[in-house]
């Protein structure tokens, strides 16, 4: 089985932790992971900013980077929803669809392709997991509250499984955080006011640790966390699993 | 061109290519008497059982002792009311009892024809209204209600309690423009 | 008019930071009342399945459709009228109002009842019959207070949901008489009951919308919970129903589906009140229906967002989205606002509309509670390609996107920039990389650290 890690721009750049947790565990789980250097971006900023054509030359140097792979794992339920649902403008070559197939988003790899159904990390905090709209709902990662009550997806279910661990029951279980690529600065308002929301659930619940499975979600949060000096501490999901503690 | 023959030649050019009507299942359901009476309850109506319909006279005398002004074809009526009656005469309808003829457990809806209603404005103008339902009648889900209903007249309404809004600050508010109570009797 | 798009009026919302909380858990509590009406039903996601093909069906069949609806809507007596755009909707309806002046009121102007029609909305009906001197009441609770205010509807369903009980107080205080400082929305709603009561038997013409059109009986179905629809049609002589072509289904059994969708998913009720099918008018009455085109056959065309058309304007993606909820309906400046209304408007006027379809997270919650399944969320990111293709973005932001995939396309050049950015920023002082005016980010959140190493930069001193 030969593994691509993919590392996001912007956590290549500003979360480089996340990285260096994300091929830590995958190593600890037995995999081995190759790091391809040239690898940049998916893609996605320019694409939701209404520039899809301009990231063509993006999605052909990802393809390019990781069509060798069998499995590319990422950190980011959003970067692998973007690849997926959204390289279908550049020519449809075998490279493309092998890409598009076998991009996976890193609990989604542990649990349905490693069949990994427990980590053994001792975790022993208030945990607050924000699901990330790309990874729920787009990579029905998680249930959506618009089809059922039943709270419940792949995240939690290997968080539940952390030894000494409580996990917070929010108000609003999946209200997205605000980030949305571009929109964090063109709809600046809304965006910093849906994640005061998110962060005043969390803190209303109790929440010590927030974690997620897309960093661009949680630098948002934790951006609105360091401002309002909230006693939170932002994980990536890769970091708790690492067993990294806050 | 007319704007008919414009529109039409327009949607001719753009439609997609036809897909398939699906068929809509039945499906099953409650259809107890207990489940549409908690369902109408949950949307501001009452249900209240009898033996027979004869007994409608009975629980009218019980709850609306207090109503002047009845028009029904079912119990004793105070008001005629006919398709020809006029607005100012309608106006002053304080109950109207009329027959209902389908139930649905599933939202508490009774479908009423314009052949129950007296006048096509009664069952809206009058201050309260009280549906005669036959249990028999009671089915479980809209799909089964259609199925029965087979022709839906010239005009026809699926009541589901009394009048009401939430338009002011989502704050439910019972009796809105129609009627300010709902009671359905069920034999 | 100055026209003002969406963060700029998002922004200005938002000033107010108790009322947005209000505006956010006011139409959060209608989306959790339809989670109650939703969970109980096991076959939910099947009937939106259903109603989502059955639309679907009908608009690749829509013209036979029509014609089908036509001819038997003729046959039980109906009028039927045919409308390409707003001016000619407006003209038909006023046609028909003026030949129903009844004998012995020359004098008067004649009176108008209307129920709620988001197609009259959207043809801005009201206005038009008003300077040609008829008196136009709409009668729905919420209407009727944004209609004293001379304001748009904020919502397709709830169209005073922006307003406090104490605006509505106001309001009614300087129209109904009502106690200054009055605000219990019991007492109200019954100065209105009183007020419009007269206004309903005084009507010489009542209109409505249509929710849906039976092609095989020619019937229409109207809902409503204030039965202010049934009240107006049944007392008046004349009833004219207005109706988008889209809002055909075939076969009466196919309302089954609908209505079990619709009050749930709209709010939380298991079904309106009044669910009301119209096929004759009554002995001595008139009444006509107006189908109208107004830009829809165009959505057709565009294969990408004809399912837009599908919509059963329920409002469920309004209640949902995090957005509508913290920027009002108002924001969107459109007839239908919030997801649905950033999907259709830009078929209607892109230029004017270009923020809209930026005006999301791309969440995807209007996809999922969407009750006819509109993939309203892969739309606002098509549209988004739409505007982009067109030159509607601003300058900045298209160069900013060429460069930004040029560095993104070149590794090398990546790295560096990268390096160079993360230098900068540790750098210079907080003061500076935190410019509110200089850096939207920085208003409300801090950046992220800038690390010495990047990943790659780690990984190559670890791992090579």
């Amino acid at each position: 089985m030969k593994v691509g890690l993919f590392i996001p721009c912007y956590v290549d750049q500003f979360y480089p932790n996340v990285g260096v947790a994300t091929l830590q565990l995958l190593e600890k789980l037995g995999v081995e992971v190759v790091f391809p250097m040239k690898q940049t971006c998916c893609g996605q900023p320019m694409a939701n900013g209404g520039c899809e054509q301009d990231s063509k030359g993006v999605y052909e140097h990802f393809v390019d980077t990781f069509a060798e792979f069998d499995y590319i794992v990422t950190p980011s339920g959003s970067c692998t929803y973007h690849i997926k649902k959204h390289y279908d403008i550049i020519e449809q070559t075998p490279a493309v669809q092998k890409v598009r197939k076998s991009v996976y988003e890193l609990v989604d790899f542990i649990e349905n392709v490693l069949k990994i159904e427990e980590i053994p990390v001792d975790f022993p905090h208030k945990v607050g997991l924000h699901l990330s709209c790309h990874g729920q709902r787009g990579l029905r990662q998680a249930n959506a509250s618009e089809i059922t009550g039943v709270r419940d997806g792949q995240i939690s279910k290997l968080l539940r499984k952390l030894k000494g661990i409580e996990l917070t029951e929010l108000d609003r279980n999946d209200e997205c955080c605000g980030f949305g690529g571009m929109f964090c600065v063109t709809e600046e308002a809304v965006s910093a006011r849906m994640g005061n929301d998110r962060i005043a659930d969390h803190l209303r619940n109790g929440t010590k640790v927030l974690t997620g499975g897309d960093v661009s979600c949680l630098m948002h949060l934790e951006g609105i966390v360091k401002r309002q000096k909230a006693p939170i501490k932002v994980m990536h999901i890769a970091e708790i699993l690492n067993g990294n503690q806050p | 061109m007319s704007s008919r023959e414009k529109i039409l030649a327009r949607i001719a050019t753009n439609k997609p290519s036809l897909t398939v009507l699906p068929n809509v299942p039945i499906f099953e359901g409650d259809n107890s008497i207990e489940r549409f009476k908690t369902v109408l309850e949950s949307i501001g109506g009452r249900a209240i059982e009898i033996a027979t319909k004869a007994d409608c006279q009975a629980a009218i005398d019980t709850y609306y002792s207090d109503l002047k002004n009845v028009s029904s074809n079912i119990v004793n009526a105070s008001i005629e009311i006919n398709p020809e009656t006029p607005k100012d005469i309608l106006e002053q309808v304080d109950l109207a009892v009329i027959q209902g003829e389908i139930g649905v457990a599933e939202n508490g809806t009774i479908w009423v024809p314009e052949s129950n209603m007296l006048n096509r404005a009664l069952p809206f103008i009058t201050q309260h209204l009280v549906l005669v339902l036959d249990k028999n009648n009671i089915v479980a889900n809209m799909h089964q209600a259609y199925q029965r209903l087979e022709d839906v007249g010239s005009y026809g309404v699926f009541i589901a309690g009394p009048s009401k809004t939430a338009d002011i600050e989502q704050a439910l508010v019972i009796g809105a423009h129609g009627a300010r109570s709902m009671m359905v009797l069920i034999y | 008019m100055n026209h003002q798009n969406h963060p700029e009026l998002a922004e200005a919302f938002n000033k107010d930071f108790e009322r947005t909380t209000w505006h956010d858990e006011t139409l959060w509590f209608v989306r959790q009342k339809r989670d109650k009406a939703v969970y109980p039903i096991p076959e939910f996601q099947d009937l939106r399945t259903l109603a989502s093909e059955i639309k679907d069906h009908t608009l690749s069949n829509l013209d036979n459709y029509l014609l089908q609806f036509e001819e038997n809507a003729r046959k039980n007596g109906v009028h039927v009228h045919w409308a390409a755009d707003a001016t000619e909707h407006n003209q038909i309806v006023m046609d028909i109002i003026k030949k129903s002046r009844p004998v012995g009121a020359e004098e008067r102007n004649i009176r108008l009842v209307k129920s709620k029609s988001m197609l009259t909305e959207e043809c801005h009906l009201n206005a038009f019959l008003q300077k040609n001197n008829i008196d136009v009441v709409d009668t729905d609770l919420g209407e009727r207070i944004i209609q004293f205010r001379d304001e748009p509807p904020s919502h397709i369903v709830m169209p005073a949901i922006h307003l406090k009980k104490e605006d509505v107080g106001e309001t009614f205080h300087e129209h109904l008489g009502t106690t200054k400082g009055e605000k219990d929305p019991q007492v109200l709603t019954e100065a209105a009951r009183q007020h419009l009561r007269e206004k309903f038997v005084a009507a010489d013409v009542a209109l409505t919308g249509v929710n849906f059109a039976i092609a095989e009986t020619g019937s229409f179905v109207v809902c409503t919970n204030e039965g202010n629809a049934d009240l107006g049609v049944n007392l008046a002589k004349v009833h004219i129903a207005c109706m988008g072509i889209e809002k055909i289904i075939p076969k009466l059994h196919h309302l089954s589906v609908y209505t079990r969708l619709l009050a749930r998913s709209a709010t939380g009720q298991p079904i309106t009140s009044y669910t009301s099918h119209f096929t004759k008018p009554a002995e001595g009455k008139e009444m006509h229906i107006v189908i109208v085109d107004n830009g829809r056959t165009q959505q057709l065309g565009r294969a990408d967002f004809r399912n837009s058309l599908k919509c059963i304007r329920c409002g469920a993606c309004m209640n949902t989205c995090p957005v509508y909820r913290r920027s009002g309906g108002h924001s969107y400046d459109f007839t239908v606002p919030g997801p649905i209304g950033a999907i259709l408007s830009p078929n209607i006027d892109l230029h004017k509309y270009s923020s809209l379809p930026f005006a999301s997270t791309l969440c995807g919650s209007c996809t999922d509670v969407c009750p006819v399944k509109i993939d309203i969320h892969v739309q606002l990111y098509k549209w988004r390609q739409i505007v982009g293709n067109n030159n509607e973005l601003s300058t900045s932001k298209k160069w900013g996107m060429k460069g930004l995939a040029k560095v993104l396309s070149m590794p090398k050049v990546y790295d560096l920039s990268g390096k160079l950015a993360r230098g900068a920023l540790r750098i210079l002082p907080h003061g500076m990389t935190h410019n509110q005016s200089m850096n939207p980010w920085a208003k409300a959140r801090e950046l992220p650290d800038a690390p010495k190493q990047s990943f790659k930069e780690w990984y190559e001193d670890n791992r090579k």
